[in-house]
């Protein structure tokens, strides 16, 4: 996750956005996956008004991807009406245990 | 990214099969409680004939043809070819299976017998075809697709093999009697067509759903060619001269081959994210165990035989039952609660997903007739194996009871995840 950055105007909003998106559960895993780590960055286009999420999933033939961000689209923009969200997904780089957060792997029961 | 992608048509197509399998198996335990007395003779008894049949393909097949559906372009990582040629598929088998299964079950070896044996093969080559112009879409070529195509292979095999047989029944077109082609007809089925699909299907799907870490292949490469070389080695052994001493050579080649697809089990296990194993997966676990049972069983059954001693059918009648009953139905009553949950969620909750609280896959079915339903199938395990074995008629009787109880409560499940009813609770 991109660190928070005080010079910059739509930090907080990033932030917030971020903790939105901790409502989106992964549907067989049953935690949200902020804590899971396949969120890798948000960037807001302020002039746009676009949310643009760079995502991973735990594996590329991942059955539930498509939910996931659909989920991931249907969050931001219920949440920010002004705003429409993109998932881009990436692959690099590979997701993997590390990093889920202490939070996740303690929901995980690791 | 291949993602489970929902479309009407294709759900109903899937949804289709579950539901017609489901109710075969229900189907099955009444034909299994009209042929007590038939479980305690030999296995060649048109009844257990007509059992077998409608385990294999009603309840086995047509629930992992339905499964294909969604789950081959998953595991492909690519789109289903037609579904056209998948509802033709489905039209032709329906009557072919049921036509067959009377056939068998009054015995009757005429032209309905035949007749249902080919529109079968005609179903089974559709269904081939379908899959191998579904894998023919991508370039990259994995292991999986590999275990997934020559099981579709096998599949047409054992059918062509089988209407041969039927047809040898009243024009003779084998020199030898139909025994002697039941071994190697069976087989084709039980390893070429059931073993490689579910090993090809769940090298997938285990570590998916257990959200593993172990992502290595390389037990997977010498599970195949060690399993595909012991069924060649098998077919054409027993083709040309029969059981023999050599046979136990199958176990030599065979045997590791089915170890290294336990140790990728055990792996993926090892390596889990998600460390609560849920009941779906320790039904299917409890299907590896009957497995590697039913396959103790080998060399008694090769031993016996050659010693001329009737024991031997008593072990190949457990053997089968071992393998269909136990194998194949455990690892279908646990994976039925892991894909038909998910394949009705997304229809009816992938376009709400984020916007409101909606259920999970795992809360649409009932997770108590679950429990049940598992309690149910090991009280059927613990009776009916041992009473066949033992020639024990109320044992069997119990044991065909709990079998009954195990498919009541399935199919109540099922109807419950099918007809299941959007809700949600509520906006996020």
């Amino acid at each position: 996750m991109d660190s928070f950055d005080i010079t910059d105007p739509l930090s907080f909003l990033k932030a917030d956005i971020m903790e939105t998106l901790r409502l989106v559960i992964d549907p067989e895993l049953h935690i949200n996956i902020v804590d899971l780590g396949l969120v890798y960055g948000i960037n807001v286009d302020a002039d746009k008004n676009l949310v643009l999420v760079t995502m991973t999933l735990s594996s590329a033939y991942c059955p539930m991807g498509e939910s996931i961000i659909s989920a991931v689209k249907n969050c931001i923009e219920g949440h920010y009406e002004s705003y429409t969200a993109e998932v881009v997904l990436v692959w690099q780089p590979v997701w993997s245990y590390d990093n889920i957060s202490e939070e996740g792997k303690r929901l995980l029961g690791l | 990214m291949t993602s489970i992608k929902q479309n009407p048509s294709l759900y109903r197509i899937v949804v289709t099969h579950y539901a017609v399998s489901a109710c075969c198996f229900l189907g099955l335990t009444l034909l299994m409680l009209l042929s007590v007395q038939a479980f305690t003779g030999h296995y060649f008894h048109p009844q257990i004939l007509a059992i077998t049949h409608l385990a294999a393909l009603g309840w086995g097949t047509l629930i992992i043809m339905g499964a294909s559906y969604q789950l081959i372009p998953v595991v492909l990582e690519t789109d289903l070819y037609s579904e056209k040629l998948a509802w033709v598929s489905f039209i032709l088998f329906m009557p072919g299976m049921v036509g067959l299964i009377w056939s068998f079950w009054i015995f009757v070896p005429g032209i309905y017998m035949q007749g249902s044996a080919l529109l079968l093969l005609a179903s089974i080559i559709l269904f081939t075809v379908n899959v191998y112009l579904t894998g023919r879409q991508k370039q990259q070529e994995t292991i999986q697709e590999t275990f997934i195509f020559s099981a579709c292979l096998c599949l047409c095999l054992t059918v062509a093999l089988g209407a041969a047989l039927v047809f040898n029944f009243t024009l003779p077109i084998f020199p030898q009697d139909s025994l002697y082609f039941l071994k190697l007809h069976a087989h084709l089925g039980l390893i070429g067509w059931f073993l490689l699909m579910l090993i090809g299907v769940s090298s997938k799907l285990v570590p998916m759903f257990l959200v593993s870490r172990y992502q290595g292949t390389r037990l997977l490469s010498w599970s195949y060619y060690l399993i595909i070389g012991a069924l060649l080695y098998f077919l054409i052994d027993t083709y040309l001269f029969g059981l023999s001493y050599r046979t136990y050579i199958v176990l030599i080649i065979g045997g590791p081959g089915l170890a290294c697809y336990f140790i990728f089990l055990y792996k993926c296990l090892r390596s889990r994210l998600r460390k609560q194993v849920d009941l779906p997966m320790l039904n299917s676990f409890l299907s590896f165990i009957l497995l590697k049972i039913a396959v103790l069983l080998v060399p008694f059954i090769i031993y016996f035989h050659l010693k001329h001693n009737p024991a031997t059918i008593r072990f190949s009648m457990v053997y089968g039952e071992l393998m269909f009953m136990g194998w194949i139905t455990s690892l279908i009553l646990g994976q039925t609660f892991k894909t038909l949950p998910f394949i009705v969620w997304v229809k009816h909750y992938e376009h709400l997903t984020g916007k409101f609280k909606t259920p999970l896959p795992s809360d649409l079915f009932a997770d108590y007739l679950l429990k049940a339903q598992t309690i149910a199938f090991l009280v059927f395990c613990i009776t009916f194996m041992p009473g066949c074995y033992l020639m024990l008629v109320p044992l069997i009787y119990t044991g065909v009871a709990a079998l009954m109880t195990t498919a009541v409560l399935y199919v109540s499940n099922v109807c419950i995840v099918i007809f299941h009813q959007t809700r949600t609770y509520g906006q996020l």
